[in-house]
């Protein structure tokens, strides 16, 4: 029998007519993406895997994570779909964080120093003869003074327990990283609104002005807020507006990117306040209600930043200032967001305020789609807690910077030098300055490896970065995924507690920091009888996190520390939809943050027994718990006058402009033709300095060029892969060139995050193979498809201090460099740094502290301040 | 040579014809110096060598008959004095073995590139299969660590000789097996090549010798099992690629014709009460 000739078209008939019964067959199969349910099996006999919720700890966003477990095993990390802020995903660092637990390189054992600092040459010792040594060495330290006892530590997320140490044994020479990162950003905001940092509504805006923040690949707060941004382009049609030096990824994903010279954009962004102010785009009840200026003082204020000023000094046009402004001032709702491009830089906090001025002004403030304040849940410390140290550190809060609350860590090393404070022990943990911090091993190397200075170096680290590699004692710690931590961080606009919980026993001898640091103070005062003892009594992590978790109201009725094990967060908002990734509530609608918080009002019982001043400000037993506005008692913002304050009159009392402002770089300002501005950057699958070793992450980005534009690349002659040496005033470096119209003309950018000669096999390329070679980077599986022989220069030799004389910060994009083509001496790779020019540096930026002799000369409008003699005695400042 | 001194025959090689049958004295007396070997290996390797130990390897019977087993040490070991050699071994050892971006004894680390992979896991269900538990010395160490793979292989020969003392012949012949099971899976892998590159790279001569003693004794082994183990360790310095493999197959047939592991027969033999391996203290 013979079938008629059947055509497509006639298939296809046959599917129109039967279109009813098509939808009414089965569907077995569903796309797996598509099932966010926070499962996994194995591929070969589809046994469910153990998930385990944690928060992620490859960088610092702390999105909730789960790891998947087969055989004690960690074989997956994926997003915790519970997570409001994640919403079920992971960056590519996130999904790698496996290897640092697996690392052949990671120290599994307590290791003793037996050859010369930094030779490579250790003793593997007991636990037991470990904390005795340390015992022994902070027993001589606590009788000198406590104060030369020194923690200085990088990305600490304890939750308290470095501090409660050194509390214990009475220091508070407690030193942090925070200025090589964003504290400048932070003081510029703090005295302002309360808060450190901001949430911009991305989701939801319209209009988004971008000054120095590369989200979609770094910064605060990179996945969560990058989903958003994405959203809010995508659905919202949100506007996007990025100044930057560079083209970054999020700058190719605006609207416009703006190339501005650096350190410029608050000068840029004062002008845009000038515009909107001029054309009386303001939000004027917001401005007279909420803020401590009026109107009229602000638009006076403003007067002085024209367009043509900002355009002369940035190189962004006069009418795309202007029409930026308008845009801005007149799409609804607008959100700004910034990171490290204005604030790291001399006078970085002004940037900073000149940037937050321009949703202030608008009155974008904590609207939906606006600029919102961050939202976060604390947690209770174990009790008893010890007291605060007797006396003040001159490193943690240097008198020169009385408004730097978040201290100017990288400076110490020169203040110790001068003798400011002696350090007899020197605790480090997650920290890795030599290596992270301007000046490199020309500063922080010289340091460390004067035994005179640091007499006794302890690392608390399960891997061999840089510092590590120079101590006198590893005291292995945990990775993350072997560790009990409290979270809460400020991703997105609903606030949540979590925790980090092992997902396996520790490896080797590993133990994690609070319980080392608990049997270094059982060590020391094993009956009790100095009264260290009972501020360290738990059993172990858990038991530590029950004493912070288990009575938070609210989470308490929940199951407290159980609820945490089980979910990883708290509170669980609602279901990830799959279809649309978001968090949806019972009726299937995505859930809506809370606004105006500042609007928030006080209740009968709040306001009994409360003052209202002169200026509404509501007072009760001493405290300022809201303000009065238009007859209504709201809580306000977070400032002791629970205002936003253009105005800051603490920067005024040491000589600083109270308004906002912006600074020209005296060294910019004075550059000559062929010089340049050195600027540094991250990419997406890197942090500062502990991905290096992850394989996953270092095959995709190992090394890294220096980006120029191709202007500049046609005056040197080179072209991309050419060899260009790099000079500063501190050292150079010998480099490749990568050519790209994705850079200012007067821009040289070098990704940072490579060049490491620590950080084991993977990080350094280095193997031993044979009799005397250096011990690192052994024979080793995991270099197998290593098909790369590069792995970058570090700049940071060539990078000197300086200090934001307000926020502490160092001016990480301040760096004028020579560029030249290489020698026929330079060799790929070299660098150089000059401890003694360093110094110098450091010199020169302490005559911008209020105390130095260019603070006045900077600052000819506050001609009337009565110098530093006027603040004598006066108690820092800070928040 | 090291098969005068620990009994083996010479020669014995894969595509040799069959071995003569050993008589059970015969058999007693070459499972008692492949004891002998195995722990003075895992003594090398399991930790940093103790004192008493590197004294008693120090004698001049002992050093002669490393001697005739080929083993030249420097003056380094053989000449220095005792305590500042036990010093010197413990920091060669922690360089070597316990520091990063040194080569671990670690079966995981040598095949996979990391701690606590598919060997790992294999090895510790073998133990525990086997009756063992892996106590800890001064030191907590993997089950893959190469220390503890070798005192494993003691451990079996130990009870082999039980086994032929109680002339249980069918207990001899499954603990045979299991040595061979355990060689082909395992030490075989990774340590004819693991011990080459610790003869290349060490410094001192106790772990050059050590590292030599160890590959030409493992070649020795296989050949006088009569197995074909293909050595993945190689002594690299890149080896075969292994990325993180989510599954693994614990019925893996194993070569050379072993007969399915009795042991795993539900009934057929119980598992022995436990028994700690080799505790270093
Ligand atoms: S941004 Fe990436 S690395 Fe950082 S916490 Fe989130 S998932 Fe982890």
């Amino acid at each position: 029998m013979e079938f008629p000739k059947i055509t497509r078209r006639t298939f296809l008939k046959v599917s129109a007519g039967t279109t009813a019964a098509a939808a009414t067959a089965p569907r077995l199969l569903h796309a797996m993406e598509n099932e966010l349910g926070g499962k996994d099996f194995d591929p070969v006999n589809a046994a469910e895997r153990k998930a385990i919720p944690i928060n992620c700890h490859v960088c610092n966003i702390q999105d909730g994570a789960i790891a998947y477990v087969e055989n004690d095993r960690v074989v997956k990390l994926e997003g915790n779909p519970e997570h409001v802020s994640t919403r079920g995903r992971l960056c590519a660092k996130g999904n790698s964080g496996m290897w640092y637990s697996y690392d052949p390189d990671r120290i599994l054992y307590p290791l003793r120093r037996v050859g010369a600092r930094g030779e490579g040459k250790w003793k593997r010792i007991t636990w037991d003869e470990a904390l005795a040594e340390v015992a022994e060495k902070l027993d001589a330290a606590l009788k000198e003074d406590p104060n030369t006892i020194m923690m200085k530590y990088g990305r600490n997320r304890t939750g308290g327990t470095l501090d409660r140490f050194m509390q214990t044994l009475g220091s508070a020479t407690v030193v942090n990283h925070t200025s090589v990162c964003e504290s400048s950003k932070k003081v510029g905001m703090e005295p302002t609104w309360g808060p450190d940092i901001e949430t911009p509504d991305f989701a939801n805006a319209k209009y988004v002005l971008n000054f120095g923040s590369n989200v979609l690949e770094a910064a605060y707060f990179h996945n969560p807020l990058s989903q958003r941004v994405t959203e809010g382009r995508i659905d919202n049609q949100m506007k996007i507006v990025t100044f930057d030096v560079r083209l970054s990824n999020t700058a190719g994903f605006s609207d416009e990117w703006i190339p501005v010279f650096p350190a410029t954009d608050g000068a840029v962004a004062l002008a845009i306040g000038h515009v909107i102010l001029r054309e009386d785009l303001q939000d004027s009840d917001f401005i007279n209600t909420w803020t401590n200026v009026t109107v009229d003082e602000l638009k006076a204020h403003y007067a002085q930043y024209t367009p043509e000023w900002a355009s002369k000094i940035s190189g962004v046009p006069v009418e795309t200032i202007e029409r930026i402004a308008r845009e801005f001032a007149t799409t609804k709702p607008a959100t700004l967001f910034t990171y490290r491009g204005p604030a790291k830089h001399l006078y970085g906090s002004y940037n900073e305020k000149a940037c937050m001025m321009l949703p202030i002004m608008t009155g974008n403030v904590e609207k939906r789609g606006g600029y919102c304040l961050p939202r976060g849940m604390g947690w209770p410390q174990p009790e008893p807690q010890p007291g605060k140290p007797a006396k003040a550190s001159y490193l943690s809060r240097p008198p020169d910077y009385p408004l730097a609350a978040h201290k100017v860590s990288h400076l110490v090393p020169f203040w110790i030098a001068e003798g400011k404070q002696k350090i007899n022990v020197y605790f480090t943990y997650q920290d890795n300055a030599v290596y992270t911090n301007p000046g490199s091993t020309a500063v922080w190397g010289k340091l460390y490896k004067d035994e005179k200075l640091i007499p006794f170096l302890v690392s608390m680290s399960p891997f061999m970065g840089e510092e590590t590699a120079l101590a006198d004692l590893i005291l292995p710690d945990c990775p993350y995924l072997e560790r009990w931590e409290p979270e809460s961080m400020p991703n997105s606009l609903w606030p949540w507690l979590g925790i980090r919980q092992p997902v396996h026993k520790s490896l080797g001898e590993s133990r994690e920091n609070r319980v080392l640091l608990r049997d270094i103070i059982w060590k020391l005062d094993p009956d009790g009888s100095r009264g260290m003892k009972k501020f360290w009594d738990f059993k172990d992590g858990e038991d530590y996190m029950r004493h912070h978790f288990d009575n938070v109201p609210g989470l308490k009725e929940a199951g407290g520390l159980d609820f945490l094990k089980k979910h990883g967060v708290w509170p669980i908002y609602g279901k990830l939809d799959p279809r649309t990734g978001k968090v949806t509530d019972k009726t299937g609608r995505e859930i809506q943050a809370e606004y105006g918080l500042f609007r928030k009002e006080l209740s009968v019982a709040d306001m009994e027994g409360t003052v209202v001043d002169a200026h509404g400000l509501i007072n009760k037993n001493g405290k300022a718990i809201g303000i009065r506005r238009n007859g209504k008692n709201y809580v306000g913002f977070p400032t002791g006058n629970r205002l936003i304050n253009v105005r800051v009159d603490e920067w005024a009392e040491y000589g600083f402009n109270p308004m906002p402002t912006f600074k020209r770089i005296p060294w910019h300002e004075a550059m000559q033709d062929d010089e340049m501005i050195l600027s540094t950057f991250k990419l997406n699958v890197h942090k500062q300095s502990r991905t290096a070793a992850v394989k996953w992450l270092a095959e995709i980005a190992h090394s890294n060029p220096a980006w120029m534009n191709p202007e500049t690349a046609k005056k040197l002659g080179v072209k991309t892969g050419d060899l260009v040496r790099i000079e500063s005033a501190v050292g150079y470096l010998v480099t490749k060139a990568y050519v790209t119209e994705g850079i200012h003309p007067k821009v040289v950018s070098i990704p940072t995050g490579f060049g490491h000669w620590e950080y084991g096999r993977l990080a350094t390329l280095r193997l031993k193979d044979r009799k005397g070679d250096a011990s690192h980077g052994a024979d080793d599986p995991d270099l197998d498809n290593v098909w790369w022989d590069d792995k970058g220069v570090h700049p940071n030799n060539i990078i000197p201090v300086v200090a934001d004389p307000i926020g502490g910060s160092q001016g990480w994009f301040d760096t004028v460099v020579k560029v030249t083509k290489a020698g026929p001496n330079d060799k790929y790779g070299d660098t150089q740094g000059d401890w003694d020019k360093h110094v110098a540096a450091f010199k020169e930026t302490m005559r911008y502290a209020y105390t130095g002799d260019l603070h006045r000369k900077m600052h000819p409008e506050m001609a009337s301040w009565g110098g530093p003699e006027s603040v004598k005695g006066k108690a820092p400042g800070g928040h | 040579m090291l098969k005068t001194m620990f009994a083996l025959d010479e020669e014995p090689h894969p595509s040799a014809p069959p071995q003569p049958m050993q008589s059970p004295e015969q058999l007693r007396s070459e499972c008692v110096a492949r004891t002998g070997v195995y722990r003075l290996l895992s003594a090398a390797f399991i930790e940093e060598p103790g004192r008493e130990f590197l004294a008693a390897l120090r004698q001049p019977d002992a050093l002669a008959s490393l001697a005739e087993a080929g083993l030249a040490f420097d003056d380094d070991f053989a000449a220095s004095d005792l305590d500042a050699l036990v010093d010197r071994l413990s920091c060669e050892y922690t360089t070597l073995f316990a520091a990063s971006g040194g080569f671990p004894p670690v079966e995981s680390v040598r095949l996979t590139g990391r701690y606590k992979q598919e060997p790992h896991f294999q090895v510790g269900q073998i133990y525990a299969r086997c009756g063992f538990v892996l106590g800890r010395g001064r030191f907590e160490i993997f089950p893959d660590q190469l220390g503890a793979e070798l005192m494993f292989v003691a451990e079996l020969l130990e009870r082999s000789v039980q086994a032929l003392d109680a002339a249980e012949t069918a207990e001899f012949a499954r603990l045979e097996r299991e040595i061979k099971r355990f060689w082909t899976l395992h030490l075989g892998r990774w340590v004819r090549g693991y011990g080459r590159l610790l003869e290349r790279a060490a410094e001192h001569s106790f772990y050059r010798e050590m590292g030599r003693f160890l590959s030409g004794f493992a070649d020795e082994e296989i050949a006088a099992m009569r197995l074909r183990i293909e050595d993945l360790d190689q002594a690299r310095v890149v080896v075969p690629k292994r990325e993180i493999r989510v599954e693994f197959n614990p019925d893996e047939p194993v070569c050379n014709g072993c007969g399915p592991d009795p042991g795993a027969e539900a009934g057929t033999r119980p598992v022995a009460t436990v028994h700690p391996l080799h505790d270093l203290r």
